[in-house]
């Protein structure tokens, strides 16, 4: 349920676990200049993987089972309304 | 090599279209049909369960096809997007990588709302149906605007 929400977090704050730059051919954990064009959308994707799998194991089972599944559609749909409103700078 | 991946991941990604739109259409809350069943009838009348697990199988494959061209995409195709300067092009594929990405993250919990055990209730069918709309609506922008973006020098004048 978290974890879209995780993954927009990451992509607004700048939180890639890692980046690619695909000219070099070459990851790297932090920003390095002079290699060509980056890829952070493979850090995005892990850093809110770990986030959600690790809210997912700290949350006890019993909690996580009294939570209606609507509030995934719900979060999820929020979710993408946000971030079509974000990316309108695009189209102006 | 690319090419060859580009066209596996376009055919995968037709599979991929046309089982979650049979099943996207089979939640509909419609009347039963009574009489002659029409082409639309028949085109929701699946076993909506029985696609679940295929389409997130073709769900993941098709975001890793889609994450092994990506830089092909950032290397060559975004530059000449921005010497066109046709930052349109550029922000729906920027959406389409968030909505990929999220679809990601959504799979396990669409696929267990597909399972037998969670078929029962209100609140299980009204996210089934929700779940399998917003992987739809995913599924379908990330189709367009991937054969948007592939053919976009023949498209523009």
């Amino acid at each position: 349920m978290l974890f879209g929400v995780f993954y927009i977090a990451a992509f607004y704050f700048d939180l890639a676990l890692f980046r690619y730059y695909p000219e070099a051919r070459q990851f790297h954990w932090a920003r390095t200049d002079g290699i060509g064009v980056v890829i952070l959308w493979y850090g995005w994707i892990v850093t809110a993987a770990l986030a959600s799998a690790a809210v997912a194991v700290a949350v006890p089972r019993p909690v996580a089972e009294r939570l209606s599944p609507r509030w995934v559609w719900v979060v999820t749909t929020l979710v993408v309304i946000v971030t079509l409103i974000y990316e309108r700078r695009w189209f102006v | 090599m690319i090419v060859v991946l580009l066209l596996l991941h376009g055919l995968v990604a037709v599979a991929l279209l046309g089982a979650i739109t049979h099943q996207a259409l089979s939640v509909l809350p419609l009347a039963a049909v009574k009489g002659q069943r029409t082409f639309v009838d028949r085109f929701r009348g699946v076993n909506g369960p029985a696609y679940a697990t295929p389409i997130v199988v073709l769900f993941v494959v098709t975001a890793i096809g889609g994450a092994l061209l990506y830089p092909q995409y950032r290397i060559d195709v975004r530059p000449a997007l921005e010497d066109m300067q046709n930052a349109a092009a550029n922000g729906v594929f920027e959406i389409k990588e968030h909505l990929i990405a999220i679809g990601l993250g959504l799979l396990p919990a669409y696929w267990l709302v597909w399972q037998p055990d969670n078929a029962q209730g209100v609140a299980a069918a009204s996210s089934r149906r929700a779940l399998t709309w917003l992987l739809a609506f995913f599924v379908w922008w990330g189709f367009i605007v991937g054969h948007v973006l592939n053919n976009i020098r023949g498209l523009l004048p």
